[in-house]
C-alpha cells in the first residue's frame, strides 16, 4: 500500500470535511516472538498490522481519533468522528502543527536481513541461550527465553506541507532462570536488543549474566537499618534517571508538578553529573529522524555539570511555554496523540572503574536490584525496595536482600560523589555504576 | 529478557506499561506497535457486536488444526472508544478509537502459536490460522467440533448504554468534578480529570464447538489533584471505573470522587519523612487488596505453577497463609471493573476461594494451564485485545472479611504504619518477593493515628505477609485498578481492615 500517498490524501480529506489544521499519522509494521523453555518451543506469535490516528483542530479545539481499517468507509468514519469530538474541547491559541521540514540524519535504523535470517535460526538462537544458561549446577530451573523482532514504518503529513516516514527494525533475545538452595529461590535475567541482527551480542553473554545474577544473590543476609554509601549498579539506573526525565518534562513544569520547575540554570547535582537526551547516536534504539509530530530530533543536554539546561517540549507546549519544540513529541502508536519523552536518555561517564568505586567503599551497599516507581517527579521524594550486595573495607561482602533504600532527589543527585567509566550505549535509560556517598537504608 | 514482573497500579495518564526498573522487557524494536497497550479502542453509535458466520468459524477452526494440534480458537473484537482529558479547567484533548480485528490460536501439547489480524475477512483469519498452526507439525490431532450459538449468565447490567449517552453528559460530569476539586482548599492548584469509556464486542469460537458473543461496556473515570504547601506539593489521585452503563456517575457522583482525591492532596502536604526499618502495618480497607492481588495473586496464577517455578508449586491443599486469611477471586460480582459475562476464552466466569482459612485450595487457570495442570478452567483466561494470546490473569481479588472492627484493630497496635490507601506495587512471582508504594500513610503511636507520612516503599516476602496477618476487619471495600503482565487487564482488589505484623518500610529516616 502506498501510505505516504494515502496520509497526504488523508489530510486533505481532513480539510475538506472541516478541520483548519490536520495530522494523519500511519504506522505499519510487523513483529515475531518465539518464546522457548526446557529446550522446547513455548509460543510462537507472529503478525503484521498497520493503523492510522487523525489529528484535527477545529477553531482552536483538537480532538483526535484512530482506526485500524483501512476501508474507505471507515477512514472516513474516523475522520468525521474526530471532526465532531472537537466541539466538547477547549479553544486553545496553542494548539498548532509544526512545519519544520527538515530531517536528522539518523544511520542504521533499518536491518533488511532481519526478515531474511530464517525462523529456525532464531529459535535455535533462544534454545541455545537458556541450556547456556542452565549450565550452571546452581541453576535448577528456567523460567524461559526468547527471541523476538519487528519492522515498522512510520508516515506523517499535516496540512502544514509536512511528509516524512522512516523506517526502524529491532531484535532481541534474552532468559530468565531460577537458582534454587534448599528453601531458597532467587531470580536472575538478561537481555540484548539491537538494531540489527548481527550486533546482538553472543548468547554466551547474555547466559552468563542471567546465572550470575540469580546464583549470587543466594544466601542473602540482613543488615540494620543505617545511612551508609550506595553504589548503583548500571541495571537500576533507571530509578534515578525517570525521576529526573519525568521532572523535565515542560508540561509538568508549566503545570506546577515537577520538582525542577523553578530550577532552570540552576545546580540541581554535583559536578560529576552531566545527562543527555541523543536521538542521534547511529543504530542507537531510540534513535530516530523526527519526534512524534515530525519535528527533527537532535542531541541535547540536559544536565550539564550538574546545572540543569533543558526542559522537553512538544510543539503545543513549546508554544505556550514560549520557546521551540526541542523533538520530543512521544507517541504511544497509532491510537494517541502526541505526549512528551525522551529519545536516548543517559547519564555521561566519568572516570572510575568500577572496582575503584568499590575500593574507595569503607561501607555500603552495591544496589543491584530496585522495586517501586522511584523518584516521585511532583516532590522529589524517593522510595524503593532494595537488592544487592554489602561492602565492607572495600570488598563485596555478602549478598542483601528485603532492603529499602529513601532519600530526596535534590540530596541523591547532589551526593553523587563517583561516576564510572563503564557506560554501555546500547541499553536504553542507562547510567555508568555511580556512587552516593549517604542514602537512608531500611533493614532490621 | 529480564525477569517480568507483574504490577498493577492505577492510571498514569497517557503510558500504562511501564517497564519495570531495572531496563524492563524491552525486548525487539518498533516501539508503538510492538507495545500496542491499552490503545485499540471501541464502538460508536452503540453496538459493537461483529456480524459473522459460524460457518466461516468452522473453516477457520479446521485450517488451524490441519497440521495438528488439540485445541484452537478464534477471538474476534470491535473495540469503541473514547477518551477526554480535562486539565488546568480546559477540555485538553478528545480521543476517539475504533478498533477490529481477530485474533487465531493452536495449542498442541504444550506449545501454543498465534496470530491475528486487523481485518475480519474469511481470507485474513484464514492466513492467521495458517501461521498459528506453524507449532503444531507433527503435533498429534483432535478433529474440531462444530461452532454452536451458546450464551451465558450475565453479570453485566446497563440501563443508560454508554453508545446513547450525549457528549455533552460526559463533559457535565467532568466539570463537576473539577470545581469540587477546585472548591475543596485554594492550595488545590490544579486538576487533572480523566474519563474513559469503552464498548468491546466479543466472539469466542473454538475447536470444542464453542460459540459465543456479547458486549461489554467499561467506564473509567480519574481524577488527580496538585496540592501545593510551602516546602511541598502532591499530586492525589482518585478512580472509579465499572463495567457499566452511565448510570455509574447516579451511583458515585463525581463531586465525591473529586473530595476524595483532593483530601489527599492536603492532607499529604503535611506529610513528614517515613521511619525505615521493619514495623507492623494496618493496611485500611479498600484498594490496599491490591497487595494481596500482587504478592498472593499472581503466584497463584497457572501458567507459573504449570511451568514449575510459581512460590505456590507443590502447595495445594497445604497451610500456607494464617487461619484468618481467606483470598478469593470473583468474576461475577455485578458490574465490578474485574467482572466479565464469560472470559476471553468463552468460560464461565466463578467466584474461586483460592485459600480458604490459611490453605491453598485452588489455582486460576486458563485453557491451557488447566490441560498442563489437568485442573478445571477457572474462568480466568484473559487477553487485551485480539492481539495477544489468552493467558491467566485475576479478575476481582480480594481477602474475605473476618471477625475484628476496624478501630479495635487500629487501637491495639502500638506502633507502626497505618496505610490508608497504596499507589500500586509489583512482585516476582517466583521468588514472591513484593514492594508496594504507599499513597496516603500515617503513623500509628499508641494505637492511635497521628501524623501523616511521605510515599514510603513496602517490601517482603508473599509467604511472610500472608502468614503475619493477624487481624481481619469486618470492613471489605474495593478499589479498580489496571494489571501488567505482559498486556494489560481491568481488575479489581479489595480488601477489609488488616494488620501486618513485620513488613520492611522504606522510609527516609531512622526510627525514634
Amino acid at each position: 500500500m502506498d501510505y505516504k500517498g494515502l496520509a497526504e490524501q488523508l489530510v486533505n480529506k481532513c480539510v475538506k470535511k472541516g478541520a483548519d489544521l490536520a495530522e494523519v499519522y500511519i504506522e505499519s509494521g510487523r513483529n515475531l516472538s518465539i518464546e522457548v523453555r526446557n529446550g522446547e518451543i513455548e509460543t510462537v506469535q507472529e503478525s503484521a498490522t498497520h493503523g492510522v490516528g487523525f489529528r484535527v483542530f477545529v477553531q482552536g479545539r483538537m480532538a483526535f481519533s484512530s482506526c485500524n481499517d483501512f476501508t474507505e468507509n471507515a477512514l472516513n468514519n474516523a475522520i468525521e468522528s474526530a471532526i465532531r469530538f472537537a466541539v466538547n474541547t477547549t479553544p486553545d491559541e496553542n494548539n498548532v502543527l509544526p512545519d519544520d521540514k527538515g530531517l536528522t540524519q539518523v544511520e542504521g535504523l533499518y536491518d533488511p536481513q532481519i526478515s531474511q535470517i530464517p525462523m529456525e535460526k532464531k529459535i535455535e538462537l533462544a534454545k541455545k541461550v537458556e541450556k547456556l544458561a542452565m549450565k550452571d549446577p546452581r541453576i535448577t530451573k528456567s523460567s524461559g527465553a526468547s527471541y523476538s523482532e519487528g519492522e515498522g514504518e512510520v508516515f506523517i503529513a499535516n496540512s502544514n506541507g509536512l511528509l516524512k516516514s522512516s523506517k526502524e527494525s529491532g531484535c532481541g533475545f534474552g532468559v530468565s532462570v531460577v537458582a534454587e538452595k534448599d528453601d531458597q529461590k532467587s531470580t536472575g535475567g538478561e537481555s540484548c536488543s539491537r538494531r540489527f541482527y548481527a550486533d546482538l551480542k553472543p548468547p554466551e553473554e547474555i547466559a552468563d549474566k542471567a546465572a550470575r545474577d540469580a546464583y549470587e544473590m543466594l544466601d542473602p543476609r540482613m543488615i540494620k537499618t543505617q545511612k551508609a554509601a550506595v553504589i548503583f549498579d548500571p541495571d537500576v539506573a533507571r530509578s534515578v534517571l525517570g525521576g529526573i526525565l519525568a521532572a523535565v518534562n515542560g508540561e509538568r513544569v508549566l503545570q506546577g508538578a515537577s520538582f525542577l520547575r523553578d530550577k532552570m540554570d540552576q545546580k540541581i547535582a554535583s559536578e560529576l553529573v552531566t545527562i543527555i537526551d541523543d536521538a542521534t547516536r547511529p543504530k542507537g534504539m531510540r534513535s530516530r529522524p523526527f519526534d512524534g509530530e515530525g519535528v527533527p530530533t537532535q542531541r541535547r543536554v540536559i544536565v550539564d555539570k550538574g546545572v540543569l539546561k533543558g526542559f522537553m517540549y512538544n510543539t503545543i507546549v513549546a508554544k505556550r511555554a514560549g520557546v521551540k519544540s526541542t523533538g520530543n513529541a512521544s507517541r504511544g502508536g497509532f491510537t494517541s496523540i502526541p505526549g512528551i519523552g525522551a529519545h536516548g536518555f543517559y547519564m555521561e561517564a566519568g572516570q572510575s572503574s568500577p572496582q575503584d568505586i568499590i575500593s574507595a567503599t569503607k561501607v555500603g551497599l552495591l544496589l543491584k536490584g530496585i522495586t517501586g516507581y522511584g523518584i516521585n517527579p511532583v516532590n522529589g521524594n524517593f522510595s524503593g525496595g532494595a537488592s544487592g550486595f554489602w561492602i565492607e573495607n572495600g570488598k563485596i561482602a555478602f549478598p542483601v536482600k528485603g532492603l529499602t533504600v529513601a532519600g530526596n532527589a535534590f540530596e541523591m543527585f547532589n551526593g553523587i560523589d563517583m561516576v564510572g567509566n563503564d557506560l554501555d550505549l546500547n541499553r536504553s535509560f542507562t547510567a555508568p555504576t555511580f556512587r552516593i556517598k549517604l542514602l537512608q537504608i531500611g533493614g532490621e | 529478557m529480564k525477569f517480568k514482573k507483574y504490577f498493577v497500579e492505577g492510571i498514569p495518564r497517557r503510558k500504562f506499561l511501564e517497564a519495570s526498573l531495572k531496563g524492563g522487557i524491552a525486548l525487539a524494536a518498533t516501539p508503538s506497535l510492538m507495545m500496542q497497550l491499552l490503545s485499540c479502542k471501541g464502538v460508536e453509535k452503540g453496538s459493537a457486536k461483529i456480524a459473522v458466520d459460524p460457518q466461516v468459524l468452522d473453516r477457520v477452526i479446521q485450517k488451524a488444526l490441519e497440521k495438528g494440534g488439540e485445541f484452537a480458537d478464534v477471538y474476534l473484537e470491535n473495540r469503541i472508544s473514547r477518551e477526554i482529558l480535562m486539565e488546568e479547567s480546559k477540555f485538553k484533548s478528545a480521543v476517539f478509537g475504533i478498533s477490529q480485528g481477530a485474533g487465531v490460536r493452536v495449542i498442541s501439547g504444550d506449545k501454543t502459536g498465534f496470530a491475528y489480524t486487523d481485518d475480519i475477512t474469511e481470507e485474513k483469519m484464514m492466513r492467521a490460522a495458517e501461521i498459528a498452526s506453524f507449532v503444531a507439525k507433527n503435533g498429534q490431532s483432535v478433529g474440531p467440533v462444530k461452532v454452536k450459538k451458546g450464551s451465558r449468565e450475565s453479570y453485566v447490567t446497563v440501563k443508560l448504554p454508554l453508545g446513547a449517552v450525549a457528549d455533552e453528559k460526559r463533559i457535565d460530569v467532568m466539570k463537576r468534578a473539577n470545581q469540587a476539586a477546585l472548591d475543596y482548599d485554594s492550595r488545590i492548584q490544579m486538576a487533572s480529570i480523566s474519563y474513559y469509556d469503552e464498548v468491546r464486542g466479543r466472539t469466542v469460537a473454538n475447536s470444542e464447538g464453542l460459540l459465543l458473543s456479547d458486549e461489554l461496556p467499561l467506564l473509567f473515570f480519574i481524577v488527580q489533584t496538585l496540592g501545593v504547601g510551602n516546602n511541598t506539593r502532591h499530586m492525589g489521585r482518585e478512580r472509579l471505573s465499572r463495567h457499566s452503563g452511565f448510570e455509574m456517575f447516579d451511583e458515585v457522583i463525581p463531586e465525591e470522587v473529586a473530595r476524595t482525591c483532593a483530601r489527599e492532596s492536603i492532607v499529604m502536604l503535611e506529610a513528614k519523612d517515613a521511619p525505615a526499618g521493619i514495623m507492623d502495618v494496618v493496611m485500611q480497607n479498600g484498594w490496599g487488596g491490591v497487595l494481596v492481588h500482587e504478592a498472593v495473586g499472581h503466584p497463584l496464577e497457572g501458567d507459573v505453577i504449570a511451568r514449575q517455578t510459581g512460590v505456590f508449586t507443590g502447595k495445594l491443599g497445604k497451610k500456607v497463609a494464617s487461619d484468618v486469611f481467606t483470598m478469593v477471586d470473583d468474576g461475577t460480582l455485578p458490574n465490578f471493573r474485574g467482572t466479565t459475562n464469560f472470559d476471553d476464552e468463552g468460560t464461565q466466569m466463578k467466584r474461586n476461594v483460592l485459600i480458604q482459612d490459611g490453605v491453598l485450595v485452588k489455582y486460576m487457570t486458563d485453557v491451557l494451564s488447566a490441560k498442563q495442570l489437568k485442573m478445571e478452567r477457572t474462568g480466568n483466561g484473559r487477553r487485551e485485545s485480539f492481539r495477544y494470546i489468552p493467558i491467566p490473569r485475576m479478575t476481582n481479588t480480594f481477602i474475605e472479611k473476618g471477625k475484628d472492627k476496624p478501630e479495635d484493630i487500629l487501637a491495639s497496635t502500638k506502633s507502626g504504619l497505618f496505610v490508608q490507601s497504596l499507589s500500586g506495587g509489583s512482585v516476582n512471582p517466583v521468588t514472591g518477593m513484593f514492594n508496594f508504594t504507599c499513597r496516603e500513610a500515617y503513623l500509628i503511636e499508641d494505637g492511635k493515628k497521628t501524623l501523616p507520612v511521605k510515599g514510603a516503599t513496602l517490601i517482603g516476602s508473599c509467604l511472610d505477609v500472608i502468614s503475619n496477618i493477624d487481624a481481619v476487619g469486618d470492613d471489605l471495600d474495593f478499589g479498580p485498578g489496571i494489571c501488567g503482565k505482559g498486556q494489560a487487564a481491568e481488575v479489581a482488589a479489595g480488601q477489609p481492615t488488616v494488620r501486618i505484623r513485620g513488613i520492611n518500610v522504606g522510609g527516609s529516616r531512622a526510627r525514634r
